[in-house]
């Protein structure tokens, strides 16, 4: 333990195989941890329910009357505003608890690849979020007709989910964890997070549409989605420890401009 | 500096003096009227080189931020971290001319100024991104210029994969092949004036990369004379003044 306090440390060993399994382990450990706090006190979980019941209901008030034909068009964007809003909640929360508690400092000087650090909050992210779009899809597919196909395939709409939440997140955590060190200018991650996820944003509505329609493609676009899923999250786990560490562990020497 | 890197601003800005005027002499002058869109085709020669000047810096801004990130913070050069502010600023000047000079051009030919064509819809977004990078990088606390920089490079990833998902969106847009079929007169009106804000664009980015640049060199001169009297600069100052 004595070796690794010592605050910037030399690069941790990159041997890819070898290294692989004990991040993971890493990762799930301190995902686990955020998992334990997080079942004590039910936070998270309860506000972005209760966010997703209140714009559920909002949804249904004001597009009751949609024909069906434009309910396909208007189901995916319902659905993916929905997410986008409740990942902007929690990804501000995420982080929040490390900083109140300023326990993000300790979490650095353990003995971790920082990749780990990222991959774990990116799982309890992820978790918030496809339980949120788990309660959507099939209330979506209860108020509209045309979103029925959510629960007649509810294999494919898992898939579609599960993808569109990763983008999305992959983007989000690495912002949000460089703005939760960045003395707590929060303000900043909508300005931030809604247009660098907009292309992930823009994709899940393809291919929910796709879903909806029926669509020959909804497979490619679902396979697109998989590969811009491992694109983003590449270069997010790439950027992750020059973020976290450029805004808290060596705070650049810059006097303020007037 | 050595004296020619000094004077490169003022090279760039003194070439598209010259320029620039022939371009819009040769442009409305001497390049015949489109038979179609008419007179208001002559936008074309400004649009579109600004719309490649944009996207050039968007790269640039990328690549550079990508630079500055994986730098060790002991021995980083100040000049990937000077390039990526320049041209991320300069992205959101010439993008706000695209985004400009491109609906006007739309009203006239497509009778619609915003038609949520795909590259609009790219182009706003990648004015978006640059736009947030720019809050950050001014509003964002201390230490927030290496998320600046990851936005940018998210940034420029971003940009060809809303290009390709609005294109699957919407499946009727209008043709957007204008510059792949054009006689050769016109493209030879394109280049001079392609030139001309090329120059202008460099002229600017040099000019910023050097403020960026020494101020950069203030704050480390500011901050190495802080260490030698103890933190007692500001009374030192006062005093002196």
């Amino acid at each position: 333990m004595s070796e690794a306090v010592a605050a910037p440390r030399p690069a941790v060993r990159r041997d890819t195989t070898a290294a692989v399994v004990p991040v993971a382990r890493q990762a799930w450990l301190l995902a686990k941890n955020d998992l334990r706090q997080e079942l004590r006190d039910l936070e998270l979980a309860l506000t972005a329910a209760f966010f997703t019941l209140t714009v559920l209901m909002m949804f249904a008030l004001a597009f009751a009357a949609l024909p069906a034909a434009d309910q396909t068009l208007a189901v995916p964007g319902m659905l993916w505003l929905a997410v986008a809003f409740i990942g902007a909640l929690t990804l501000t929360r995420i982080f929040d608890r490390e900083r109140e508690a300023d326990t993000l400092r300790a979490v650095l000087t353990w003995p971790v690849d920082r990749v780990a650090i990222y991959f774990g909050k990116l799982g309890v992210t992820l978790l918030v979020l496809a339980g949120c779009g788990a309660m959507l899809m099939p209330a979506l597919a209860l108020l509209f007709p045309a979103a029925g196909v959510f629960l007649q395939r509810p294999l494919d709409a898992a898939m579609l989910l599960v993808l569109g939440c990763v983008a999305y997140a992959a983007v989000g955590t690495l912002f949000a964890a460089g703005l939760a060190t960045a003395s707590g200018k929060n303000v900043l991650l909508s300005v931030i997070l809604y247009p660098l996820t907009s292309p992930a944003l823009i994709f899940a509505l393809v291919a929910t549409r796709a879903l909806l329609e029926d669509h020959p493609q909804f497979h490619t676009y679902l396979g697109q989605l998989a590969a811009l899923d491992v694109v983003l999250v590449v270069i997010a786990s790439w950027l992750f420890e020059p973020v976290l560490l450029g805004s808290s562990a060596t705070p650049p020497p810059r006097r303020p401009r007037r | 500096m050595g004296p020619i890197a000094s004077r490169l601003p003022l090279l760039f800005f003194a070439a598209a003096a010259v320029s620039l005027p022939y371009s819009v002499q040769r442009i409305f002058l001497h390049t015949g009227i489109e038979k179609k869109m008419g007179t208001v085709q002559k936008i074309f020669y400004f649009h579109v080189p600004l719309a490649w000047i944009m996207m050039a810096l968007g790269v640039t801004c990328g690549i550079a931020a990508a630079i500055h990130l994986r730098q060790s913070s002991a021995g980083r050069s100040r000049t990937a971290e000077a390039l990526s502010i320049a041209a991320g600023e300069m992205v959101l000047v010439t993008g706000l001319a695209v985004l400009i000079t491109g609906p006007i051009w739309g009203h006239a030919t497509w009778g619609r100024a915003w038609t949520w064509d795909a590259r609009q819809v790219s182009t706003g977004l990648l004015w978006l991104v640059f736009a947030a990078f720019v809050l950050v990088r001014r509003y964002g606390a201390a230490g927030s210029e290496r998320l600046a920089a990851a936005l940018a490079v998210f940034g420029a990833v971003d940009v060809p994969v809303i290009y390709y998902a609005v294109k699957i969106w919407k499946t009727t847009h209008p043709t957007t092949d204008v510059v792949g079929s054009l006689p050769a007169e016109m493209w030879n009106s394109l280049w001079p004036a392609l030139g001309a804000l090329v120059c202008v664009t460099m002229g600017f980015l040099l000019v910023r990369i050097r403020q960026e640049r020494d101020a950069a060199a203030l704050d480390d001169a500011w901050i190495a004379l802080d260490e030698r009297t103890g933190g007692s600069v500001e009374p030192a100052l006062g005093a002196a003044r």
